[in-house]
């Protein structure tokens, strides 16, 4: 076993924490709450620059031919900095199955485009019962000659409003199971039969109703095979809980922090806060609860990066990592006081995320279901 | 990164298992490490000394100690492997064998490493060990300990009263930390490490039975019992760092054994479940009853996570501070959960005698209920370990 990083690891960490403190300070993150678009298109297209978009593509593509570790180890930074935009949507929702489950065609049209910074991508997959379960994707797609005209309306997709594509995963038949006969499809989101609405969430994210009128979508534009679309879904989940949780695990190691700093600075009764025991064992308990997280989470990741994914290491982190989040969020702002509850202060910005990130790629009992079927719970 | 075991762990692992179908009793019921009690002395020393037969009980130590130079990802397994299947020996006088031996490694003496290594490489009753920290005014305070050693010609002269004492009825030898300076500017700078004869004139050893009457742990009373001078391990007055040292290889090894023999409680859980009705459906069906067994599977993984990190620190050339307090909280944790969660899922016969033929799964269950607020106080409380992470894990000011 081995748990250290690799030297170019290490370096794109220091890299991507000095380029985000630096380029998308909490200023930043809090004007980003209130733009229109959610994001910095200037900032998204140095990203780009640096090769960040397209950090594990092959170099046909535009890529930098990376690992998923890698990605794993720019995404901890991203979520340590909270970088507001389409960043999970277009990378860990989009790209990754595209590139493992697309033509080579779809491949050499939307990938480069991708990485360049000039396509932002967005997956929809939830229904009115929010759930990310196959028996729950009823939106219809129906062969008309060369198209499929999807009908119906997905909930929770996140950056819609900017995306210039979205996946869809519609119905396209019956099977025995309720897996068999979904296929995701990918949809120009500027076609006028696209409407959005947007739901407003406390997270300062951007998530959108989008709804299908009978849109025409070209055969060409089925990502994987007909019917088999639950396959490329499972895909996404497993790989985008990873990366979820990357980006929490450095959300939660950045709370900790501020709150390990201001416990030595804040003076009470003449002493620092953090020499008492009341406030250390807080911090001594999310100190466990941030490790935990990060130790799930490197061996999930390594595991996909291996090429062996294993679908109940990636749910323990996941499972774990929700849970987590929002404990060392609610301790931090315990351990701050008042200060700890208003808006000026960085905390908040984490504790109104946890509940997106929570419901991100599977929320806590859907990844507690995959380890009770693992374990042998029938 | 790597995530995977060596070949020679999964070897291990294997030959670990043919060896407790072989030599462990068909009807074998322990399963869970913290049931407190040693019930057949002899019994755990013939394995003991088998194990030390098949180069298992010292693996990690070098080849003229006894060892066979395991590296430390074999030794975790080891204890991992040997909790899950029960099997008894490995943690007679655990002492020796965890810290006794690689202290006396690092800070013994030539004539102490070549006297005391081999006999607890042995797994003979003369390896035996005990560890006396604890006083009736040394608890978590453990700087505050009154026992006094005081040199005489070519020995020290100690007395005072140790508690807690695990196993220091079966011991031959005391690892015991004394006060040789009582003038010291600081109560952690007159403190010194003695190695004591247990059949030494003056030793007293008495029973401490737990609340459920099983014999563990013992007081023991030091009257002038004379120790030769070269029975000081280390420094003298150094003593506190010396043990600093010993009680974190104590608590490195506790995360893998609670994951082993904890691994092996939530098994038997789960198929208790799938064989269970209630209400005209398994328990396994229970949507509460998934989820919490679920999040025990997720902590479980958690702790071999911790586990397998300190020993990569080890094998980087780092010392493990905070971590092996981490590792004590967490295996803590686990403890507790696997016997409330257990204890849910019994339902009434979680207050069954666990020696009782109406008990379910061998009474592990009730074990691990009795005995888990027992193992967290022992080698330092969660209070302390915490205090411990936040200290040097993240540098806030010393709160005691």
């Amino acid at each position: 076993m081995d748990f250290s990083l690799t030297e170019e690891q290490e370096m794109l960490r220091i890299l991507a924490r000095d380029f985000l403190a630096k380029e998308c300070p909490k200023a930043k993150v809090r004007e980003m709450d209130k733009d229109g678009k959610g994001y910095d298109p200037q900032l998204w297209r140095a990203m780009a620059e640096l090769g960040w978009i397209g950090l594990i593509f092959p170099e046909e593509y535009g890529g930098m031919a990376g690992s998923f570790m890698d990605l794993v180890v720019l995404m901890e930074e991203m979520g340590r900095n909270i970088l507001p935009g389409p960043f999970f949507s277009t990378i860990a929702l989009c790209a990754l199955p595209l590139f493992e489950y697309g033509s080579s065609e779809q491949k050499t049209k939307f990938l480069p485009q991708i990485a360049r910074g000039e396509a932002i991508w967005t997956f929809a997959l939830a229904e009115s019962s929010g759930r990310y379960k196959a028996s729950e994707v009823k939106l219809r797609a129906v062969s008309e000659e060369t198209n499929y005209v999807l009908h119906g309306c997905k909930l929770f997709v996140a950056d819609a409003h900017v995306a210039d594509y979205i996946l869809v995963a519609g119905r396209t038949g019956k099977g025995k199971r309720t897996e068999d006969g979904i296929t995701l499809f990918i949809v120009d989101a500027r076609e006028p039969n696209v409407k959005m609405e947007a739901i407003p969430t406390i997270g300062g994210d951007r998530q959108f109703k989008v709804s299908f009128d009978r849109v025409a979508v070209p055969k060409d534009n089925i990502l994987g095979k007909i019917g088999n679309g639950w396959d490329v879904v499972d895909f996404i989940l497993q790989r985008a809980a990873v990366l979820k949780c990357a980006e929490i695990c450095g959300a939660c190691q950045a709370v900790l922090d501020m709150t390990s700093s201001y416990a030595k600075e804040r003076i009470q009764f003449d002493r620092p806060i953090g020499s008492f025991q009341a406030i250390q064992h807080k911090l001594a308990g999310m100190l466990i609860d941030v490790e935990a997280v990060q130790y799930l989470l490197y061996q999930a990741a390594w595991g996909i990066s291996v090429g062996s994914p294993s679908p109940w290491q990636i749910s323990a982190a996941k499972a774990k990592a929700n849970e987590a989040y929002q404990r060392i969020c609610i301790e931090a702002i315990a351990a701050h006081g008042a200060i700890g509850y208003t808006m000026d202060h960085d905390i908040g910005l984490y504790y109104r995320r946890v509940k997106a990130a929570e419901f991100a790629a599977g929320d806590t009992d859907l990844h507690r279901e995959v380890i009770a079927i693992e374990l042998g719970l029938s | 990164m790597d995530f995977r075991l060596g070949e020679k762990e999964l070897a291990l692992k294997e030959e670990i298992r043919r060896f407790a179908e072989v030599e462990l009793p068909p009807d074998w019921r322990r399963s869970t490490p913290i049931d407190g009690e040693c019930r057949d002395f002899e019994f755990e020393i013939s394995i003991s000394k088998k194990l030390a037969q098949r180069g298992w009980l010292v693996m990690s130590w070098p080849e003229e100690y006894g060892g066979r130079g395991a590296s430390l990802w074999e030794q975790t397994v080891y204890e991992m492997e040997i909790s899950y299947w029960g099997i008894p020996g490995a943690g007679m006088g655990i002492s020796g064998t965890q810290w006794v031996g690689p202290c006396l490694m690092m800070f013994g003496t030539e004539e102490q490493r070549k006297k005391y290594l081999p006999l607890i490489a042995s797994g003979e009753k003369d390896g035996v060990w005990c560890t006396g920290y604890s006083e009736p005014n040394a608890g978590s305070d453990f700087a505050n300990l009154q026992t006094r050693a005081v040199r005489d010609g070519d020995a020290y002269i100690i007395n005072g009263q140790k508690v807690w004492t695990s196993a220091a009825h079966q011991a031959r030898w005391c690892w015991l930390a004394a006060r040789t300076d009582p003038n010291a500017a600081k109560k952690h700078q007159g403190i010194s490490i003695f190695i004591v004869d247990m059949k030494s004139p003056g030793v007293t050893v008495n029973p401490i039975l737990n609340y459920y009457g099983r014999h563990h742990f013992n007081e023991m009373f030091f009257d002038n019992v004379r120790v030769p001078a070269s029975n000081l391990v280390g420094e003298e007055n150094k003593g506190w760092y010396h043990l600093m040292q010993a009680l974190a290889f104590e608590r490195r090894s506790l995360a893998p054994i609670t994951y082993g023999g904890f691994k092996r409680a939530l098994e038997e859980l789960v198929k208790y479940a799938a064989q269970t009705e209630h209400e005209g459906k398994p328990l396994s069906q229970n949507p509460v009853i998934r989820a919490k067994l679920s999040d025990l599977a997720i902590d479980l993984e958690v702790l071999r996570m911790f586990a397998f990190q300190i020993a990569w620190r080890i094998s980087q050339g780092q010392i493990p501070v905070y971590e092996s307090s981490r590792n004590k909280i967490m295996s803590d944790e686990v403890m507790r959960r696997v016997a409330i969660t257990g204890a849910e899922l019994l339902g009434i016969y979680s207050q069954v005698d666990p020696d009782s033929e109406w008990s379910k799964l061998n009474g592990t269950i009730q074990g691990a209920y009795l005995g888990f607020p027992g193992m967290a106080i022992a080698a330092g409380t969660a209070e302390i370990e915490k205090s411990i992470i936040a200290q040097f894990g993240l540098g806030l000011p010393k709160s005691y």
